[in-house]
């Protein structure tokens, strides 16, 4: 049995904690009586996956198995979530690979030959040929993806949407024709954090700019409290809303899967371990490794990273109806990552890590560190937020100026022409997001190379929209000053300094929360 | 008798009152000879006439004191028209003169140490001779009395050693023979400048450095470097001729024959020569430290102020012999009023050595001390370290020097050699201003160091009997005996916060200056919309929008479609021939480009253009400066027209096609089969070329190209950013960085993203 997760106390026997900080982590000793959230061990995964998917596939929940839905001559449209989960990506074979692959053999059986499969992507950018061969697996790609019929999603293509409908609250529901069209849609989810799934997949991931835009707003994100608590998401009620329009048009056969917190291996394997716990071995590759992070040049050290692959287990898989789907999954994803804590306190520190769903193969830019951080990080709780009303919040980040010109041409923008105007997420979308949305050069780039779409980094500046709303202070350690001024944070140099500049809010002894993760975590905070 | 009483009733022509003399004279006649009318010869300048320099000249300070109230005139015009009769003319051309003249004094002269020989024939002494024969003719056959004062120079003496008398410069010179010679130098080396060797050798020059920018760009330079040369050339052969004869330079060397030329007519004309010495502020009058302009010693003493004078080849006992221009004044009135006898003309030494001498070393320190007391404030770095100087000689000084520029010269070799950055440019910034002072010191120690190690003593008999024979209060008002001045008083009181006064104005506004330009360095002013008139934006592709270059992108595409052995086979190739390739490119681009592109020969064309769609395009806008093509959009959002003017293939631009409304590129020639042929189908648009396209693009399409922009980063795109009226020099190379420089263009720094990789090739080691 893995064992949960706990709140250590920090007392003189603690020894210094690991802290991620970007590309790199830190070996921090915090405070006398900090909390440190640790997130559960990995759950032992499921013995055969194959049994597992094939039992799911044929025992579905609060629907008909499978091969009852297929028949010869119908229209099947497989689409699955997209590279930004999980994270860091999965070693090979993909749970996806796995799931598509059962999926077309009964599809085969049953003599469907109408199939298309689709990346449900929404604005993020397409993926490579490469990264959905990764996805669907060699066999998928080479029989799918040269005649066109393994694609991504192309939220621009007007002629490739199909409008279903307003929700009771007027909300457009406009997605994928083609997905629209078909007699069943198949999705395949990894149910990575407790956000996803459910309605988001369909209603988000083969959604439009149009319908996106109704719960991908500042007031909407503001609401959900939080986001990985659909039950108190605003965003994830209007995701629910637009799910019953779309099942009333469409059959959709939700499979969702569930993983373990097995996250690093190999030489990284201490980076899930508790510090007190770390073996000669684990020391030895812990400062193996922190001495070549620091020798190495700063392209090495990316490409360190970019090249972890997690090896994951599954903890579930579930398939048939979406909500009831859902609430099993919702289950699983709890039992890995909750952990209870007991109130909230004034300082919460968090250390964001190498990765975010949006810079896979790619860099994490400004935006997407201050998104990872107090848009996932800050929203990983249930109940309450870590941290009080008007606390501070410590964030460990380089924050360099850097951005991916290929994957994030609207960013750097973004940050050079919106953020040095306001920071204020509302004024922001009132002034800049329709202009960003409609420019030709970003919805060219979105369609036809591989970037984000021109309205992504609003979304993302919205995603922390809660978390500016509910803080006080917000201080980087380690930041590069610039970038962190410009998106309206204040930089330290050490923990010392950003305790120091948030103590005359909080006081010379507030109570401080440190959330441990990676490995994923959700803080049930009571 | 007061010198009033004696020029009473007189009229004195004054020539060079322009001048800094000639000013200070015309203010001491109007102010102290109440009955002496003024006639000046005024060269008209532009669209000035004489009379209309004249009055500007009244309206300075000075002369304010002379007119309005409480004064018998009631404006300047009316000063001008009592007693100022102002004669248009030149001397190298002298009007006719007034008939009614009773003395001429004759200030006008080339001042300068090293003009060209012919100039300083033409003034120093065919001017001087035919004032001579205007002032004869003016007399009209009868024997009218007109007494010429010559203004000469103490430094006729040349080459001369230990004491100097009142008397002609001994030498045997004949100045026919010398002024004609001279005069000849002129057509002689105009002519040398133009023969064929001389040409090519320019032209070679010039191609060096601008052959890759096209032809006419180095033919404006070939020229360029000729005239200059011809001007140098003239300089030099004056210098020359006055050293084999025992002068310094051609200054004192024309002035020696110009008193010849007086002697000649002392016959017809009473004649005195006042020779100054080295004529600096006034020590009373006009008021204390007045000066107009640099003269001597002001440069030198500025850029001691600034540190920028580490040692100087003088003498520290060498005396230098400064005057106050209002001594000189002094003794030009009371010469003035003397009556030599005909044939027997008289000399007189204005200077100070003689009786109250300043060595180099008391000048040093006065004005080290001056300087020690009111530094320069020269920005946030405080006062600057004044040079201590330890006087090791000429030979020394000379030999640092060369060293410095032996130095600068290898470092400016490395840095226009080596790739682009931005230390580079900086390097080249800092280099560009250790220039300036070595041709600042080279050329002041080429001219000085003749004066600053002379052994003269000028004697000054002539000129303390004419002070003491000054009655009444004459003496205050004409004093022209330096034994009086405090040189200490003089250095630190008068004369250095004098000259450094309009400089330490200039830095304030200097500084202002420098902190805005700081400020907005490296930031792009905001592009206006164009409402009334067509506006086009050109940018160049490679190391402008990204960071590429011909060879690299030439690999992207052939690259990929390659197998490994053949890729390394290709990379061999392309690295064999790389030395040949770049010496091609820094003589002429658009060889260099039909070399490359020779090798697409057997290519597909379409296939290229796949390879680009599908592989490169990701790699191209990866490598985009953010900054570049937001600047694009502005433009576009500012209703201008875009433009991308490349010597790149045409499939490789195919990613940036929605940002510009045209692409110039250059386009393969391919067969009937659709395969590249290896040549293209016009010649590659480089250098002027690009100038001309747009030229005639603007022509025909009616574009304002004064308001339109453009954007390089090479030497070889500066006719083309010169065509338009906003250019910007994008991360430049070190020539373009100082052409951008020099012309006050704006310079931005636009960066490929540090996550792109110089050596990820796509569809080769990228998946």
């Amino acid at each position: 049995m893995s064992r949960p997760g706990f709140v250590l106390e920090v007392d003189d026997r603690t020894p210094p904690l690991l802290v991620h900080n970007g590309e790199g982590f830190l070996l921090e000793r915090f405070p006398l009586g900090t909390r440190v959230v640790y997130p559960p061990e990995a759950l032992p995964p499921v013995r055969d996956v194959d049994e597992a998917i094939q039992n799911a596939l044929l025992n579905p929940i609060e629907s008909e198995p499978l091969p009852e839905l297929l028949r010869a001559g119908m229209r099947l449209t497989i689409a699955f979530d997209d590279i930004s989960i999980p994270l860091p990506p999965m070693k090979k074979p993909d749970i996806r690979q796995r799931i598509i692959e059962a999926v077309l053999e009964l599809a085969a059986q049953a003599g469907v030959d109408d199939v298309e499969l689709i990346s449900a992507n929404a604005l993020h950018r397409r993926l490579t040929p490469n990264e959905l061969r990764d996805i669907v697996g060699e066999r998928v790609f080479r029989s799918f993806f040269p005649d066109g019929k393994l694609y991504n999603f192309d939220a621009e293509d007007s002629a490739n949407l199909t409008h279903l409908g307003q929700t009771r609250h007027g909300e457009d529901v406009e997605i994928s024709k083609r997905a629209a069209e078909s007699d069943l849609l198949v999705y395949v989810n990894v149910n990575l954090v407790a956000m996803d799934g459910g309605h988001k997949s369909t209603s988000i991931g083969l959604a439009s700019y149009k319908s996106l835009k109704h719960h991908h707003n500042s007031h909407t994100m503001i609401h959900s409290r939080s986001f990985m608590d659909h039950k108190r998401s605003k965003m994830h009620e209007s995701a629910w809303r637009m799910g019953e329009i779309l099942t009333q048009h469409v059959k959709v056969f939700q499979i969702e899967t569930t993983l373990n917190n097995d996250i690093f291996g190999g030489p990284l394997e201490f980076l899930q371990k508790r510090e007190w716990e770390w073996s000669i071995k684990d020391q030895a590759s812990m400062l193996g490794t922190k001495r070549a992070l620091a020798a190495a040049p700063a392209k090495l050290r990316h490409k360190i990273f970019t090249d972890v692959r997690s090896n994951y287990g599954l903890t579930g898989v579930h398939a048939g109806k979406i909500e009831p789907v859902h609430d099993k999954t919702l289950e699983n994803v709890h039992r890995q990552h909750l952990v209870e804590v007991q109130g909230q306190s004034d300082v919460a520190i968090m250390g964001v890590p190498f990765i975010g769903p949006y810079n896979v193969n790619s860099v994490m830019n400004p935006i997407l560190a201050a998104c990872m951080g107090l848009g996932y990080y800050f929203n990983s709780y249930r109940g309450n937020p870590i941290v009080r009303k008007d606390g501070a919040v410590i964030l460990y980040h380089p924050v360099d100026y850097e951005f991916s010109q290929l994957h994030h041409p609207s960013y750097v923008d973004f940050f050079e022409e919106v953020l040095a105007e306001s920071t204020d997420p509302a004024t922001i979308e009132a002034k800049f997001e329709k202009q960003y949305a409609e420019d030709p050069w970003y919805i060219h780039l979105y369609r036809t190379s591989y970037a984000y779409h021109g309205v992504h980094p609003f979304y993302m500046w919205y995603w922390i929209s809660h978390a500016l709303d509910h803080c006080g202070d917000i201080v980087w350690v380690g930041a590069n000053r610039k970038t962190v001024e410009r998106m309206g944070f204040r930089s330290a140099s050490t923990l010392q300094d950003a305790l120091e500049m948030v103590s005359h809010s909080v006081g010379r002894s507030p109570s401080i929360t440190y959330l441990h993760n990676p490995p994923h975590l959700l803080a049930d905070v009571r | 008798m007061s010198l009033a009483d004696k020029l009473k009733d007189k009229k004195v022509l004054v020539t060079g009152v322009t001048g800094f003399v000639g000013e200070a004279l015309l203010h001491r006649i109007i102010g102290e000879l109440p009955g002496t009318t003024v006639a000046a010869i005024i060269r008209p300048k532009g669209s000035l006439s004489g009379a209309d320099r004249m009055a500007q000249m009244l309206r300075k300070d000075i002369f304010k004191p002379f007119y309005g109230e409480g004064t018998q005139y009631a404006d300047a015009e009316a000063l001008c028209a009592a007693r100022i009769h102002v004669i248009d003319g030149d001397l190298s051309d002298v009007p006719e003169l007034p008939t009614d003249l009773d003395i001429v004094v004759h200030c006008a002269g080339d001042v300068s140490f090293d003009p060209p020989i012919h100039e300083a024939f033409t003034t120093n002494v065919l001017g001087t001779k035919s004032l001579l024969e205007r002032i004869d003719e003016s007399r009209q056959g009868t024997d009218r009395r007109i007494h010429y004062v010559h203004i000469s120079t103490a430094y006729t003496a040349g080459r001369r050693r230990g004491a100097i008398p009142e008397a002609p410069v001994e030498h045997a010179v004949d100045w026919r023979t010398e002024a004609e010679a001279g005069m000849a130098m002129k057509a002689r080396i105009e002519e040398q400048s133009r023969s064929a060797p001389m040409l090519a050798r320019f032209r070679k020059e010039a191609e060096k450095l601008h052959r890759r920018a096209g032809h006419l760009t180095a033919a404006a330079d070939t020229e360029r470097r000729r005239t200059e040369w011809v001007a140098k050339k003239l300089v030099e052969t004056g210098t020359e001729r006055a050293r084999s004869l025992g002068w310094t330079d051609c200054y004192t060397f024309t002035k020696a024959l110009g008193e010849r030329v007086v002697e000649e007519f002392a016959g017809k004309l009473p004649t005195s020569i006042v020779r100054p010495a080295i004529i600096e502020s006034a020590l009373q009058s006009p008021h204390p430290g007045w000066i107009e302009g640099f003269k001597m010693a002001e440069p030198l003493i500025l850029a001691y102020g600034r540190g920028e004078l580490p040692e100087f080849p003088a003498s520290p006992d060498s005396v230098v012999e400064i005057i106050p221009v209002d001594h000189v004044v002094g003794a030009i009135c009371a010469v003035m009023a003397t009556e030599p006898e005909l044939s027997k003309p008289e000399y007189y030494h204005v200077s100070s050595g003689a009786r109250n001498p300043l060595t180099f070393e008391q000048l040093y320190a006065g004005v080290r001390a001056y300087f020690s007391k009111h530094p320069f404030d020269l920005g946030e770095r405080g006062a600057v370290r004044l040079p201590v100087w330890k006087f090791p000689g000429g030979d020394s000084v000379e030999s640092m020097l060369r060293y410095g520029e032996k130095a600068h010269k290898i470092a400016d070799k490395i840095i226009t050699t080596v790739p682009r950055s931005e230390r580079v440019r900086k390097y080249a910034r800092e280099l560009d201003v250790q220039k300036r002072r070595l041709d600042f010191l080279r050329r002041y120690m080429d001219l000085y160091s003749e004066y600053a190690q002379a052994e003269l003593q000028f004697i000054d008999d002539n000129v303390l009997a004419l002070h003491n024979a000054l009655e009444g209060d004459d003496r205050e008002k004409f004093w022209c005996d330096t034994s009086i001045v405090d040189w200490q008083y003089y250095l630190q009181e008068l004369h250095c916060p004098s000259v450094t006064e309009s400089m330490r104005r200039l830095d304030v506004v200097r500084k202002k200056r420098n902190k805005a330009l700081a400020e907005s360095a490296g930031v792009l002013k905001k592009v206006e919309p164009s409402s009334e008139s067509k506006v086009i934006a050109a940018f160049d592709m490679d190391g402008t929008l990204l960071s590429s270059n011909v060879i690299e992108t030439y690999l992207w595409m052939r690259l990929p479609e390659l197998d490994g052995p053949q890729r390394v086979g290709e990379i061999g190739a392309m690295l064999r021939k790389l030395p040949k390739l770049i010496a091609a490119e820094r003589k002429d681009r658009g060889t260099f480009l039909r070399t490359i592109y020779r090798r697409y020969a057997g290519a597909d064309l379409e296939e290229l253009n796949q390879i680009v769609d599908e592989i490169l395009a990701e790699h191209v806008l990866e490598r985009l400066s953010g900054a570049a093509v937001r600047r694009i959009r502005e433009h576009r959002a500012a209703g201008h027209k875009t433009i991308l003017i490349t010597g790149a293939v045409r499939p490789l631009t195919r990613p940036l096609e929605p940002l510009f409304d045209e692409i110039v590129a250059a386009e393969l020639a391919v067969d009937d089969r659709g395969r590249c042929t290896g040549f293209l189908s016009g010649p590659p648009l480089v250098g002027e070329s690009r100038a001309a396209w747009i030229k005639h693009h603007a022509r025909t399409t009616n574009i304002d190209l004064s308001k339109s922009y453009a954007y390089a980063d090479s030497h070889s795109d500066l006719p083309m950013l010169e065509t338009v009226g906003n250019p910007v020099a994008v991360s430049p190379d070190v020539s373009l960085f100082r052409a951008a420089r020099a012309a006050r263009w704006q310079i931005v720094d636009w960066k490929t993203p540090s996550t792109s990789s110089r050596l990820e090739l796509p569809g080769v080691n990228v998946r």
